[in-house]
């Protein structure tokens, strides 16, 4: 069996990032799955700073735009901007439906760019696709990673 | 050329019949006098003038055409005048008279020439009769203090020789204090002293312009306060003398209207700004609590429906799922509404059959349930934003095909211009309304119908109205209960008109 996919959430809400755990639970989605509340813990979490010391490199990111302290917006670019961390794909994954986040993240090299919908049978639409795409069909890069 | 080719001309004599026509021929009063101030010749012109018979005159002193007021005076100007006797003006910056024979007064000019005849001393004096240029001088000031702003007359030199009135209120100073005065007292000591030398730039050219284009000019008043002034400069020619005519218009009011403008532009923009923020609000901040209590609402009903919940359960979760849909609709149309003014684009020339198809292609499944005809032909050319009209539209025949009557809907859209403005109608044959509510049907939120009748949230009208007001226009409805409704709105129309 290979090796569970490490992903990296990056979510302010507690109610989000557990929705999000509940529905990869009852869609059976095997991942390993950590959570950070907010864009410094984030980053400290990459460079394994402080208790993320021991932390996996993730192989994905799903990132929430609005942020307490440093918002996803900032950490998207440090992220793309570390040759360390470049090559991680970020999946945006947010409740903002304005055009200037979309095209700014997708400026700042995002993979992609998901809305969160308000109605739940979307929701599992979404992390379905997310799962048929992201955590089965897509390749990533091999480590470790050089720039 | 030789020489001897260049002759003189003959010398030419004439007679004394010849000479006393010529005199007589001279446009101005012409009088000579002894020097015991006998008139001993006059002409024709004297005789107009002073309405003497040239016997009456011939012999009398010449003070009998000298008023009054002057006449003690005269005989001694004249003995001095023949002590001294070369050409010259009489009365220099003096206003002269002469008595007619009637008792009044004319304004003169006269000009003094010595003649010796004979071994014996002359004066010939011409007079001219400048009544007309003391009218013409009159108006001019006449003119001039009746102007409503600041006018100054200012001679070559930059000395003030007129001022009116305005001018006095304006800078606290009376007449006397300013005439004779240089204009630089009235120029701010910043100013002052490269004041002479834009005036002289301006008599080397002078033409008329309004002063310091582009700067702030500032007068300064007696009492040291500086005012807010513009400047037009007029080159005026008066004797012979070059003279620049100031007109001054105080513009502080109009200062104040800018500053003010100012402000309120600002404040305009802060509360624009703060519109579009609201607009992010709306869009992020209302909708996340919403969405994790319908996701968590759906993950109850999905996971515990059937085995720890019962049917009140079940119907309870339906209730607050659907408030938190209707919640989310209402938020998405404020923000809707709120770009009507954050998200307009420039006003464009819209072919408005267009918009209309537009509309109707985005509601062309609607029109199909409800077995809607929509008739509409050779609508105008307006000025707008094309995007928000089919939404105008859309709205506003969206409204006809919801609330029809048991009869298929018939949409008629027609139009009148008048002038610049066309004044469109969108008229239904559906339910109607009561005219008491004319004006709230309008109002954001405001609806006439239970929900379960007809959904919606009572936003489409509301942003008709923002549309057409975006547009400088304005949107009505007319109606009675079950005889249809009209929708009337009026657009600018655009300069060409639509070639049918």
């Amino acid at each position: 069996m290979p090796p569970r996919l490490k992903i990296l959430l990056v979510e302010d809400s507690r109610a989000d990032a557990r929705l999000i755990l509940e529905v990869f639970k009852e869609e059976k989605i095997g991942v390993d799955v950590d959570v950070v509340r907010d864009g410094e813990e984030a980053m400290d979490y990459l460079h394994k700073r402080g208790p993320f010391a021991n932390a996996d490199s993730p192989s994905l990111i799903l990132l929430d735009l609005n942020l307490p302290k440093k918002d996803g917006r900032e950490v998207l670019s440090e992220i793309k901007e570390n040759p360390e961390l470049k090559s991680i794909p970020i999946i945006i994954l947010t409740t903002s439906q304005s055009d200037e986040d979309v095209m700014k993240s997708y400026k700042l090299q995002a993979s992609c760019y998901v809305t969160k919908p308000i109605d739940l049978a979307h929701f599992v639409k979404v992390i379905r696709s997310l799962d048929e795409f992201w955590f089965s069909a897509v390749r990533f890069p091999p480590e470790p990673r050089l720039c | 050329m030789p020489a001897e080719n260049v002759r003189a001309p003959e010398p030419f004599l004439l007679g004394e019949k010849q000479l006393r026509q010529i005199f007589d021929a001279a446009p101005s009063g012409m009088i000579m006098v002894n020097h015991a101030g006998t008139i001993v010749l006059v002409n024709t012109q004297i005789e107009q003038l002073f309405g003497y018979e040239r016997l009456e005159l011939l012999g009398k002193s010449i003070e009998i055409l000298v008023p009054q007021a002057s006449r003690g005076k005269h005989p001694e100007y004249r003995d001095s005048y023949f002590a001294d006797p070369h050409t010259r003006a009489m009365g220099v910056g003096r206003d002269l008279h002469g008595l007619r024979k009637d008792g009044t007064e004319i304004p003169v000019e006269i000009g003094l020439n010595p003649l010796v005849t004979d071994g014996n001393q002359f004066v010939l004096a011409s007079v001219v009769d400048i009544t007309e240029r003391k009218r013409a001088e009159e108006r001019l000031r006449i003119t001039i203090e009746a102007a409503p702003s600041g006018m100054i007359m200012v001679d070559q030199q930059g000395k003030i020789v007129l001022v009116n009135s305005q001018v006095e209120r304006l800078f606290g100073y009376s007449r006397e204090e300013l005439l004779g005065q240089m204009i630089e007292m009235l120029v701010p000591s910043a100013a002052r002293q490269k004041h002479p030398e834009h005036r002289n730039e301006f008599s080397a050219d002078p033409h008329a312009l309004s002063m310091g284009a582009g700067r702030d000019l500032y007068g300064v008043r007696k009492d040291g306060s500086e005012l807010p002034v513009e400047i037009g400069l007029n080159p005026l020619m008066s004797q012979g003398e070059r003279f620049v005519l100031a007109s001054i218009v105080d513009i502080t009011e109009r200062k104040k209207a800018e500053v003010l403008l100012q402000e309120k532009i600002l404040e305009l923009q802060r509360s624009n700004e703060d519109l579009q923020q609201f607009a992010y609000v709306c869009s992020h901040d209302l909708q996340e609590p919403l969405r994790v209590i319908s996701n968590y609402t759906q993950l109850l009903a999905n996971r515990y429906m059937g085995k720890m919940l019962d049917e009140d359960a079940h119907e309870f979760i339906e209730f607050t799922l659907d408030a938190t849909k209707r919640m989310h609709q209402l938020i998405n149309d404020l923000l809707l509404y709120s770009r009507v003014e954050t998200k307009g684009k420039g006003f464009v020339e819209v072919d408005t059959n267009e918009a209309v198809e537009m509309a109707l292609s985005n509601l062309s499944v609607a029109a199909q349930e409800s077995n809607a005809t929509i008739n509409f032909s050779g609508l105008p050319l307006v000025k707008g934003d094309l995007s928000q009209l089919v939404q105008l539209f859309q709205n506003l025949i969206g409204n006809a095909l919801k609330f029809h009557s048991e009869l298929p809907p018939v949409v008629d859209i027609t139009f009148d211009r008048l002038g610049d403005v066309c004044t469109f109608t969108v008229k239904d044959n559906g339910l109607g309304f009561d005219m008491k509510y004319a004006d709230r049907i309008f109002i954001i939120f405001q609806r006439l119908h239970v929900r379960e009748t007809y959904p919606g949230s009572g936003i489409g009208l509301a942003v008709c109205k923002k549309i057409v007001e975006r547009h400088n226009g304005r949107l009505w409805a007319e109606s009675s209960p079950g005889s249809g409704a009209s929708f009337k709105f009026t657009l600018p129309s655009a300069a060409l008109r639509r070639v049918q």
